[in-house]
C-alpha cells in the first residue's frame, strides 16, 4: 500500500485551504470515527448473538423489512445462519485491532531503523536506506499475498505482514527529523556538555517526532485496513469461522445476487472506516503542519 | 554520470539477486509441492518416483546452485504442473496484465489531471470540496468491492457488459475502472496539491501580471510545471498500487494475467512458475525505478553528485 | 450512451443459435490432457469427447451394459488372457490409422509404466495387469496375473483410453523411443480417436473441441465447443446470464434458484457418483483410540447437513456404497449413523479431555466444503468436542500432524473397488500416507473382496471390510454431493448416470441444441 508523497510544504497550503465546508466534513468524520471505534470496542455488548453461532435452519435470511426476515437478526443471516450484524461488528473489531497492531509494529520497526539511520552514518545508514528503497520499489501487496499463500495464513503471520507493510514511511520521517535536529546548534552544545546519543535522542529528538508520527500512524491505519481486507477477501487473511470485514465480503461474494446483505454490510463498514480515517489523517496533517515523505 | 550509472547498475543487480534468493528460500520452506498438486491418493512408490522426477530429492543447496546456473544461462525450468517452459507460461500472461495496467493508468491520467486542476482552481467553492470528497471516497472503496458491485449491477442485473476474459473492448470496461478507482482518487489529490503549490509561486503571479488569460496561466504555466512532479509519481507509486489491484481484479474477471497466475502458482506450489513470475515482475519494477532515477539525474545535476 | 454500449456488447457475445457452437464456463480447466495419468475431478470432464476405450458402456444406464468401443468383440482365451478384435478403419485426429501397435503401446505404457505419473495409476488400479501383446494388426491379447473378475470394468476406464504410438514417440527426442518427455509433450498436444479433436488448449484456461470428421462412429453433434475457466462462482453464473456461456459447471445448491428463476435458463443436476468424506488419522497420537474417532463420526448429523446445505438433494449413505455398483450395491448394510448420545459416552470412556481437534479443508475445492466444515464443528461442539476448522489449500492427507480433514472418494469405475477400493486398499494411498493401518486379516478380507469370482462372496467380504472400518474408523462418507450445471434453455444436456463424475459428454445422443 502506498501513500502518495505530498509535494508541497504545508505552511503555504494551509493558507490555501479554506476553512469553510471542510470543517463540517471533519466533524462528521470525527463523530463517525468515535461511533465506529465505540461499536468495535463494545461489539459484544451491542449484539444479542454470538458471531459464530450457526442456525442451519435459518440460513440466508434477509434484513428487517423484507420477506422471510428472521426476528432479531436486523441485518439478516449469512450462509450458515449466523447473525450478519454481529459478525460485522466483530469483524470491525478484529479489522481495527489488526490495523492498530500492524501500525504499531510498523512504527516500532520503522522508528528504530530510522533512528539508527539518523544517528549513525556509514554502512548502517546505507543499508537501512537501501532497504527503504527496496520496500518502496516492490509492490508490497503482492509480496504479502505470496508470503501468506506460501506460509499459510495465521493471525501471527498476518499481523507481522501488516506491520511490515508501512515501516519505511516511519523510517524516513524519523531519519529526516533526526538529521535535521542533529544539525541544530543547541545539540552541538548538548553534546559538548557530555550528553550521550541515547539521551540526546530521548530529550531532543523524540518531542519533535510526535506530531509527524501521529499523522503517519493515522494515515497508515487506513492503508492497513484496505490491505487486510484485500488479503482476507482473497482468503489469505483472517481465517473462517472468525469474521473480519474483508473475509465476510470474500466468503459472501458467491451470494451477492441472492443475499447481497451478507456482503453489503461489511463492505459499507470498510468504506466508512477507511473514509473516516483518511479524512482525519488529512486533517491532522494540516493541523500539525508537518512535512511528510520528504526524502 | 558514469560512476552514478554504475552504482545504479550494481544496486539493480544486487536487488534482483536478493529477490531470486529470497523467493527460492521462501518457496522451499513452505511445503512439498508433490503433496499439493498431485496430492490425493499417491502410493509410497509413486510419491518417491515423482519426487525424484522433479529433482526434489537433491539437497537444497544443490537445487539452489542448479537454479542459479539456470538463471544465468536463461534456463528457468518447466512448470511442475503442466511441464511447459515457465518463460512461455509467464510471457503469455504478461501482455494481458500490461494491457490492463496501461488502460487503467491512461484512464487515471485522463480523469485525475482535469479533476485535480479543477479542484485546485475552485478550491474555495463547492466544486473543489465536492471533488475532494469524491476523491476521499474513491480512496476508501477497495477494488474488490468496486468490482463485485459493478459485476452485479452492469452484468447480472442490467446485462450490459461481459464479465469473463479479455476478448473485446467491452471486456476492458469494468476491470479498468475497478483497478483505476483507487488510482484516480490518489492522483486527483496529488495533482490538486501540486497545482496549489505551483499556483502560489512567483512566476505565476508574473504571468498573470503580464495580462495572460487565466485559463492559459493555469494550463500552460501551472499544469505544465506541476505535471513534472505528477508524471514522476505515476511511474513509481501508481504502478505499485496497480500491481496490488491486479490480483483481485484479474481473479474476479477471469483475466488471464500475471497477478492471478502468481497467486495460484503459490497455492499450487508450482515453484518454477512462481520463481520466474516474481523475477519477471521484479525486473519490470527495478527497470522502471532505475529509469526514473536516471531521468531525475538528467533533470537535476545535484542528484548525480549526491549519494545514489 | 448506455444503449449504444448495450447493443455493441451484445453483438459481440456468442449467440447460441449461430451454428452448432457452444461455450462452457467451467470452475476449473485441466492443466494437462492425458487420460492415462489423470484421475482428478477436474480432468475427468475432458476425456470422453476426444478419446475412446476398447470396451465402452451404455452411459444412459445406471448399471453396466458393455458395448463395443475400439474393440468389436472380446473373449477370454484363458482364465488370465483376454483376446480382443479391434475395429477396422479407425483414425486418430492426426490422420494416423489405429492398429494393434497403438493399442498395445497405450496399454503397456500403463501396465508396465516407467513414467512416474503413470506408475502411480498402474499401482492403484492396474496392479493385476501384466501386459498387452499384438496378435495381428487387428487383434491383441491382455494378460493378467490372477483371474480377474472385473475385466470389462477395468478396460473401459479412462486410464485405458487409446493414444497413437508413432505420434507420441515422435514428439520429442528419438522418434523410435517413448521418453518421459514424450508423454509430457503429449499432455499439451493430445490426440485421440474420439468424435471431437482438441483444436486448441491453453492449460488451466481454455480448451477447444472441434468436430472430427474422420470419427468412426456417429458424427459429433456440435461443430465446436469451447471450455473456458471461470473460477468465481458469481462470475460463472453472471456469464450464463449475459449469454457469454451456454453451460456453466459446478453450480452450488444455493445458487440454483438464481438460474431456475430466469425463464431463459435451466439447471440439470444429479447426486454425483462420488462421496465427500471426512478422513481421520488413525496414527495421530491423540486419535489412536478408535472410540474417539467413532465419536467424531457419530456426532455428525449428515441428514441435517444435507437438508441445510444441499436442500435435501444430496444422498447420505448408510455405508460406502453406490447404486452404480449394480450387484455389489449394498444399501442394507449400515455402518455409519448419527448418535450424539453414544458419541458423548464414547468420548467419556476414551477419557477425552477437551483437546483441540483440527479439521482441514481447502477454501473452495469441494462444493460447500467450507460450509460443511464449519457446520460439523458446531455438531462436534454439541457433544463436547473442541474442533477447529483449518483452511489450507495444500493437501494435508500425508501429513503426520493431520487429525481430520475433508476429501472425496470418487467412483473411478463402477465397482466398490473403484471407489472405496482405490483409496483404502492394503498398501494403497491412505496406508501409504500413514493415516490408515491394515493388518493380515484386513488384507485377507480385501483379497477375497477383490478377486472372488462369485458376487455373493465379494459382497460378504466387502461387508466384513466395512465392519473393520466401522470398528476403527479412518473415514466417514458424508454424502454424495448434488452437483448441478446451469444452461440456456436451448441446450439439451444432462449428466448421464453411466459416467464417472463430472464428464462433459457431448457425443451424439448426449447433447443437442434447439433452434431458436
Amino acid at each position: 500500500m502506498v501513500t502518495l508523497a505530498d509535494p508541497i510544504p504545508r505552511r503555504r497550503r494551509r493558507k490555501a485551504r479554506s476553512a469553510q465546508g471542510a470543517d463540517i466534513i471533519q466533524k462528521v468524520a470525527m463523530a463517525l470515527a468515535l461511533l465506529l471505534v465505540g461499536a468495535a470496542i463494545f461489539a459484544p455488548l451491542l449484539t444479542a448473538y454470538d458471531p459464530l453461532q450457526q442456525s442451519l435452519l435459518a440460513r440466508l435470511r434477509p434484513p428487517v423489512g423484507f420477506d422471510r426476515y428472521s426476528a432479531g437478526h436486523f441485518a439478516g443471516t449469512d450462509e450458515l445462519g449466523r447473525d450478519v450484524l454481529s459478525r460485522s461488528l466483530h469483524g470491525l473489531r478484529l479489522t481495527l485491532a489488526l490495523a492498530f497492531a500492524g501500525a504499531v509494529i510498523g512504527l516500532v520497526i520503522g522508528g528504530l531503523l530510522g533512528l539508527v539511520a539518523g544517528l549513525r552514518r556509514g554502512w548502517a545508514e546505507d543499508g537501512i536506506m537501501a532497504l527503504v528503497d527496496m520496500q518502496i520499489a516492490i509492490p508490497f501487496t503482492l509480496v504479502a499475498l505470496l508470503v501468506l499463500a506460501l506460509m499459510g495464513s495465521s493471525l501471527t503471520v498476518l499481523v507481522f505482514v501488516l506491520g511490515v507493510a508501512g515501516w519505511e514511511q516511519y523510517a524516513r520521517i524519523v531519519r529526516g527529523e533526526v538529521r535535521r535536529i542533529a544539525a541544530q546548534p543547541y545539540l552541538e552544545a548538548a553534546r559538548a556538555a557530555g550528553a550521550g546519543p541515547l539521551y540526546t535522542a530521548w530529550r531532543h529528538v523524540l518531542p519533535n517526532l510526535v506530531s509527524p508520527l501521529v499523522v503517519q500512524f493515522t494515515l497508515a491505519l487506513s492503508n492497513i485496513v484496505i490491505l487486510e481486507s484485500t488479503l482476507s477477501f482473497l482468503g489469505l487473511g483472517v481465517q473462517p469461522p472468525q469474521p473480519s470485514l474483508g473475509s465476510m465480503v470474500g466468503l459472501g461474494r458467491d451470494y451477492m445476487p441472492t443475499a447481497p446483505w451478507i456482503v453489503l454490510t461489511p463492505a459499507a463498514l470498510i468504506v466508512l472506516l477507511t473514509f473516516t480515517v483518511q479524512i482525519l489523517g488529512d486533517w491532522l496533517r494540516d493541523r500539525a503542519d508537518v512535512r511528510l515523505n520528504d526524502r | 554520470m558514469i560512476p552514478y550509472l554504475l552504482r545504479l547498475a550494481v544496486k539493480a543487480v544486487v536487488t534482483l539477486f536478493a529477490i531470486v534468493t529470497v523467493t527460492f528460500v521462501a518457496t522451499r520452506l513452505s511445503g512439498n509441492p508433490i503433496d499439493t498438486f498431485l496430492g490425493e491418493g499417491l502410493t509410497t512408490e509413486g510419491r518417491e518416483a515423482l519426487i525424484a522426477y522433479f529433482d526434489l530429492d537433491r539437497s537444497l543447496w544443490h537445487q539452489y546452485l542448479a537454479y542459479l546456473r539456470g538463471v544465468v544461462s536463461g534456463e528457468f525450468g518447466l512448470s511442475f504442473v503442466d511441464r511447459r517452459p515457465v518463460t512461455t507460461v509467464v510471457a503469455e500472461r504478461l501482455w494481458p496484465s500490461g494491457q490492463l495496467l496501461l488502460a487503467s493508468v491512461a484512464l487515471t491520467i485522463a480523469v485525475s489531471l482535469p479533476l485535480g486542476v479543477l479542484a485546485a482552481v475552485h478550491r474555495r467553492s463547492w466544486i473543489g470540496s465536492a471533488i475532494m470528497v469524491v476523491a476521499f471516497t474513491g480512496y476508501a472503496v477497495p477494488s474488490f468491492v468496486l468490482a463485485i458491485v459493478m459485476v452485479l449491477t452492469f452484468s447480472y442485473w442490467l446485462n450490459w457488459l461481459p464479465v469473463v476474459g479479455n476478448g473485446t473492448w467491452q471486456h476492458f470496461i469494468m476491470p479498468t475502472i475497478a483497478m483505476a478507482g483507487v488510482l484516480i482518487a490518489a492522483l486527483t489529490r496529488f495533482t490538486r496539491n501540486a497545482m496549489l503549490d505551483v499556483l502560489g509561486q512567483d512566476f505565476i503571479r508574473t504571468a498573470r501580471a503580464k495580462g495572460l488569460r487565466e485559463t492559459r496561466v493555469v494550463l500552460k504555466h501551472g499544469l505544465g510545471n506541476a505535471s513534472i512532479t505528477v508524471i514522476s509519481v505515476i511511474g513509481l507509486q501508481i504502478a505499485g498500487l496497480a500491481a496490488a489491484g491486479s490480483v483481485v481484479v484479474e481473479s474476479i474477471f477471469s483475466w488471464p494475467g500475471v497477478g492471478q497466475m502468481l497467486v495460484s502458482a503459490a497455492i499450487l506450489r508450482d515453484y518454477p512458475v512462481l520463481q520466474f513470475g516474481v523475477i519477471a515482475v521484479a525486473v519490470a519494477v527495478v527497470a522502471i525505478n532505475t529509469l526514473t532515477d536516471i531521468a531525475y539525474a538528467l533533470a537535476d545535476p545535484r542528484i548525480r553528485l549526491a549519494r545514489a | 450512451m448506455f444503449r449504444l454500449m448495450l447493443t455493441t456488447a451484445l453483438s459481440a457475445l456468442p449467440l447460441i443459435a449461430a451454428a452448432q457452437d457452444i461455450t462452457v464456463g467451467a470452475a476449473n480447466v485441466t492443466p494437462y490432457v492425458d487420460p492415462g495419468r489423470d484421475h482428478s475431478n477436474v480432468g475427468s470432464q475432458f476425456y470422453y469427447n476426444s478419446f475412446d476405450t476398447l470396451i465402452d458402456r451404455d452411459h444412459t444406464k445406471l448399471e453396466p451394459e458393455w458395448t463395443p468401443g475400439l474393440a468389436t468383440s472380446w473373449e477370454l482365451v484363458e482364465p488370465t488372457v483376454m483376446e480382443l478384435k479391434l475395429r477396422e478403419g479407425v483414425t486418430f485426429h492426426n490422420g494416423d490409422e489405429m492398429t494393434a501397435d497403438d493399442v498395445v503401446f497405450s496399454l503397456n505404457r500403463m501396465f508396465q509404466a516407467t513414467f512416474p505419473p503413470y506408475v502411480v495409476r498402474a499401482k492403484d488400479r492396474f496392479a493385476n495387469f501384466t501386459g498387452a501383446e499384438k496378435v495381428d494388426t487387428h487383434t491383441i491379447r491382455i494378460h493378467v496375473e490372477r483371474e480377474e473378475p472385473l475385466w470389462e470394468t477395468l478396460i473401459s476406464m479412462q486410464q485405458a483410453m487409446i493414444i497413437p504410438e508413432a505420434y507420441t514417440k515422435a514428439l520429442t527426442g528419438d522418434p523410435e523411443v517413448a521418453e518421459d518427455s514424450d508423454f509430457e509433450a503429449f499432455s499439451l498436444a493430445p490426440v485421440g480417436t474420439g468424435p471431437y479433436k482438441i483444436a486448441s488448449f491453453q492449460p488451466g484456461e481454455k480448451l477447444v473441441w472441434e468436430r472430427f470428421d474422420g470419427f468412426w462412429g456417429q458424427p459429433a453433434p456440435l461443430e465446436r465447443a469451447t471450455v473456458v475457466q471461470i473460477a468465481e462462482t458469481a462470475s460463472r453464473i453472471t456469464a450464463l446470464k449475459t449469454g457469454e456461456a451456454d453451460i456453466v459447471t459446478n453450480v452450488a445448491p444455493d445458487q440454483l434458484s438464481l438460474i431456475d428463476s430466469d425463464p431463459t435458463l435451466k439447471t440439470e443436476g444429479s447426486a454425483t457418483a462420488l462421496f465427500h468424506v471426512m478422513i481421520m488419522n488413525q496414527n495421530h497420537p491423540k486419535l489412536q483410540d478408535p472410540r474417539i474417532r467413532q465419536a467424531l463420526s457419530l456426532a455428525i448429523d449428515r441428514d441435517a447437513l444435507n437438508e441445510a446445505l444441499w436442500l435435501g438433494k444430496a444422498v447420505v449413505p448408510s455405508t460406502h456404497t453406490m447404486a452404480e455398483m449394480g450387484a455389489l450395491h449394498q444399501p442394507d448394510l449400515e455402518t455409519f449413523d448419527y448418535d450424539p448420545e453414544r458419541a458423548k459416552a464414547l468420548l467419556q470412556e476414551a477419557g477425552y479431555d477437551g483437546f483441540e481437534i483440527t479439521y482441514d479443508t481447502a477454501a473452495t475445492y469441494y462444493t460447500n466444503g467450507l460450509l460443511a466444515a464449519q457446520a460439523i464443528m458446531e455438531m462436534w461442539a454439541a457433544v463436547g468436542v473442541n474442533g477447529r476448522v483449518n483452511v489450507q489449500d495444500q493437501w494435508s492427507g500425508g501429513d503426520a500432524e493431520m487429525m481430520t480433514r475433508n476429501w472425496s472418494n470418487p467412483m473411478y469405475f463402477a465397482d466398490p473397488f473403484g471407489s472405496f477400493g482405490v483409496m483404502w486398499a492394503p498398501a494403497g494411498p491412505s496406508e501409504s500416507e500413514g493415516r490408515f493401518n491394515t493388518d493380515a486379516e484386513y488384507a485377507e478380507k480385501w483379497d477375497r473382496f477383490r478377486f472372488s469370482s462369485d458376487v455373493e462372496a465379494r459382497k460378504a467380504a466387502y461387508a466384513e471390510l466395512m465392519e473393520e472400518i466401522r470398528q476403527d474408523p479412518p473415514v466417514l462418507p458424508l454424502y454424495r454431493p448434488f452437483e448441478s450445471w446451469g444452461m440456456q434453455n436451448a441446450v439439451n444436456w444432462a449428466p448421464l448416470p453411466g459416467h464417472i463424475p463430472y464428464v462433459l459428454d457431448f457425443r451424439a445422443g448426449s447433447i443437442s441444441l434447439a433452434d431458436s
